[in-house]
């Protein structure tokens, strides 16, 4: 447990994750209220590594559920593992036949096997999906719901149980609560507006691109092999090429690319032949490359 | 009827401004119900409210749920907390805020307070309230003082000795207001007008630039109205794609069925639907984008680039006298870069004003691969052809190869066919032609395009 927002961020930068104190007061606030936070952000600003390093900090076992479109419960929640519960019952089938031996009726032989069956729905036969996993978890655990945007409604919703209570219903079973409250963290990349319900039960947490001064820390130990001059220069560049209208805005992750690309080449300073041969790190757009390199002189000025 | 102030505690006061900030919040449209307000109240005994950027945090990260409504919240709490008290600590501000109203004033004579100020605010123009606070609450009481309105409770109100006013005041009914009873009228009537030009003025903005009359939008409207837009468009979406899913299956699979229960000795445990294919809108749109210069193309464009945003298969193509293909435009550039590289684009020749026939025949005769039985076609145009060939003939063959064609005007309906329009030789082979003259009409109509479909 993080015993404050400065040891939030201190405890986090020991797993290489430099965060701003607007993050650090959530990630604090959450685990204090036992809140699951939903992290917003533009791609590549470290929303999933946010969660990761979290983990690692308060070790915590990470269990990571992959949103995508048509991921159901059986993919997410649990599943009936209906292979084994069929081997079983044709093993224990001579076991089967002993117990209904002295029913006289077929009704009998029904209503006794149906007092059995507890047996073949029990969690023996249940193959547990990331979130009962974390849910049932020994230890405590830390659930990264990535890119919920990417889920249908259906599941959405589904979610809002266990957000609120950290419980599930098995209908054959009953309702599972977690021994471990599971820390939750769901990221999404705006793809589609999370519902209203969703919202209520999450704090909320926008990720921007960093400022200046943040990147440069995030630079100098990610990749420390660029010296401290050439990174100066790289960020101002970035942070120049983001104030112009392009399509896609180059992330951090992109920064970091370019940074370690640069290093390759032996760049000791970032001068504009560099810049315009090695821009393809940073930009995904034909039409954004065009723009940038139109308007090279006004951003680097060697 | 005064109630015992003593009874409410120091806490309860600073519940008092968060509820109140909250409040300021809901009103300039950020939905903040009672469950975000008790994550705050639960939130910040944790941290220490002397750290600005630490409480601001906890305020955003409790409160506002909609990252679009972040810079409205910035933009609040900015004003709320900062201009209140100057550099005094935000403690301060928390404490000291409501206490003298709640000494000094009943609850009674708090609202009747609120509605004449109010009136006052009602009654003068927006430039009036630049002056200073002092000398604003000095004519508002000057206001109330010689107007009847003032009443009984207006009398015992300004006659009153403030308790904290040192022992033997004269009692002459002419003396002055005690500084407490100045001052806490001027904190109300700040509170108020800070409530007022905040909250208030943010939605009412939004209201008037959406019910505005596209022809009458100024440039910088249009430009301030692009956020909107895209709030707007991503609201719809998300409508839509609720919408979209709840048909989501379909009949049984038995290829599939069998197929994945073979491993049970062929005993269908697992049943599966075969997925009802989702049905996702192709739409073409054509948007006319003459008189170039009319800030209504521009306009028109923008609703172009969000439908081409919200929907994955949609291509849009921009005409005066010829027509072209942007789609890859919208797709590549930010809409504002696209705009105006549209307008800069020579394939246009100017001049003529817009060609709806030979538009059309250019679009049958180039892009007719882009017309199925799948397609709504989307026409934004005016209708007014010049006076030259309506192109009737590929008109009709556009609404052969589509499902739908509907033909949005931005004139009022009693213009159509005024002057060189001609929308009623296009009617009969609409689906539809209707009216959209701002973006409320636009994001109906996109509403019942969807419930049509099955």
């Amino acid at each position: 447990m993080f015993n404050s927002i400065e040891d939030t961020i201190q405890q986090l930068e020991k797993q290489r994750y430099i965060c701003s104190k607007e993050i650090a007061t959530t990630v604090y606030l959450a685990l204090k209220m036992q809140k699951p936070i939903l992290v917003e952000g533009p791609a590549g600003v470290g929303k999933t590594d946010l969660g990761k390093c979290i983990a690692q900090a308060l070790g915590y076992e990470l269990i990571r559920l992959q949103c995508y479109e048509g991921l159901d419960e059986a993919k997410a929640l649990y599943e009936w593992e209906y292979a084994k519960q069929l081997l079983y019952t044709q093993i224990l089938k001579d076991k089967l036949s002993k117990i209904l031996e002295d029913q006289a009726t077929l009704k009998d032989a029904v209503n006794k096997l149906s007092t059995e069956e507890d047996v073949f729905f029990s969690e023996k036969f249940l193959v547990a999906r990331p979130i009962l996993k974390a849910i049932t978890n020994k230890t405590p655990s830390l659930l990264l719901i990535d890119e919920i945007d990417k889920s249908d409604s259906e599941f959405e919703a589904f979610l809002l149980e266990v957000l609120s209570d950290f419980q599930v219903t098995i209908p054959e079973i009953g309702t599972i609560t977690a021994v471990n409250k599971p820390f939750v963290l769901l990221t999404s990349n705006n793809a589609r507006e999370m519902s209203d319900a969703l919202k209520r039960r999450c704090l909320h947490l926008y990720i921007d691109y960093p400022t200046k001064e943040l990147e440069e820390q995030i630079v100098k130990l990610k990749v420390p092999e660029c010296g401290n001059y050439l990174i100066k220069e790289i960020i101002n560049t970035i942070h120049e090429i983001r104030k112009l209208p392009l399509k896609k805005d180059p992330s951090i992750s992109e920064t970091l690319d370019w940074a370690k690309a640069l290093a390759l080449l032996g760049c000791e300073v970032l001068n504009r032949n560099i810049a315009i041969d090695t821009l393809n790190f940073i930009l995904k757009y034909e039409k954004d490359i065009e723009l940038v390199k139109k308007n090279i002189n006004t951003i680097i000025v060697h | 009827m005064m109630y015992d102030k003593s009874f409410i505690s120091e806490e309860d006061k600073a519940k008092a401004v968060f509820f109140e900030f909250a409040e300021v919040l809901k009103k300039a449209g950020v939905d903040i119900s009672i469950v975000e307000i008790m994550d705050m109240l639960h939130a910040l005994p944790f941290i220490s409210i002397a750290e600005k950027e630490i409480f601001k945090q906890t305020l955003a990260t409790t409160l506002v749920k909609d990252y679009t409504d972040i810079p409205i919240f910035n933009q609040c709490f900015e004003e709320y907390f900062q201009r209140k008290k100057g550099n005094d600590s935000l403690l301060d501000v928390y404490t000291s805020h409501t206490n003298a109203e709640d000494f000094i004033f009943s609850q009674e004579e708090k609202s009747f307070l609120e509605s004449l100020i109010d009136d006052f605010l009602e009654s003068h123009p927006q430039s009036f309230f630049k002056k200073s606070n002092e000398y604003l609450t000095k004519i508002l009481i000057d206001e109330i003082q010689s107007s009847e309105a003032g009443g009984a409770i207006g009398l015992s109100l300004f006659n009153r000795r403030s308790r904290f006013a040192s022992g033997g005041a004269d009692d002459s009914t002419e003396q002055e207001l005690s500084p407490q009873v100045f001052e806490a009228i001027m904190g109300m009537l700040r509170r108020r007008m800070f409530e007022r030009n905040m909250g208030k003025a943010i939605k009412q903005r939004e209201e008037y630039l959406l019910n505005k009359y596209i022809y009458q939008l100024k440039p910088d409207e249009i430009k301030e109205m692009r956020e909107l837009i895209k709030r707007f468009g991503q609201k719809m979406k998300n409508r839509i794609s609720l919408r979209k899913k709840r048909v989501k299956h379909g009949t049984i699979d038995i290829k599939r069925t069998l197929r994945r229960n073979l491993q049970y000795g062929g005993v269908p445990f697992k049943i599966f639907h075969r997925d009802r294919k989702v049905d996702r809108p192709q739409l073409v749109v054509m948007c006319d984008i003459s008189s170039s210069v009319n800030q209504y193309s521009r306009f028109m464009l923008l609703l172009t680039y969000t439908l081409q945003s919200l929907f994955a298969k949609v291509r849009s193509f921009a005409f005066i006298s010829n027509l072209v293909e942007i789609t890859d435009l919208f797709r590549e550039m930010d809409p504002e870069r696209a705009l105006n590289s549209i307008f800069n684009d020579t394939n246009f020749t100017y001049g003529w004003g817009s060609n709806y026939g030979n538009s059309f025949n250019q679009f049958i005769h180039n892009y007719s691969d882009a017309l199925t039985h799948k397609t709504t076609v989307l026409i934004l145009g005016d209708a007014r052809n010049n006076n030259q060939d309506p192109g009737l003939d590929s008109f009709i063959k556009i609404k052969e190869r589509s499902r739908n064609i509907y033909w949005l005007n931005p004139d009022r309906k009693h213009l159509w066919d005024w002057s060189d329009s001609i929308a009623s030789v296009y009617i009969p082979h609409c689906t539809e032609m209707r009216e959209v003259k701002n973006f409320l009409d636009l994001s109906n109509f996109i509403d019942t395009l969807f419930i049509q479909k099955k």
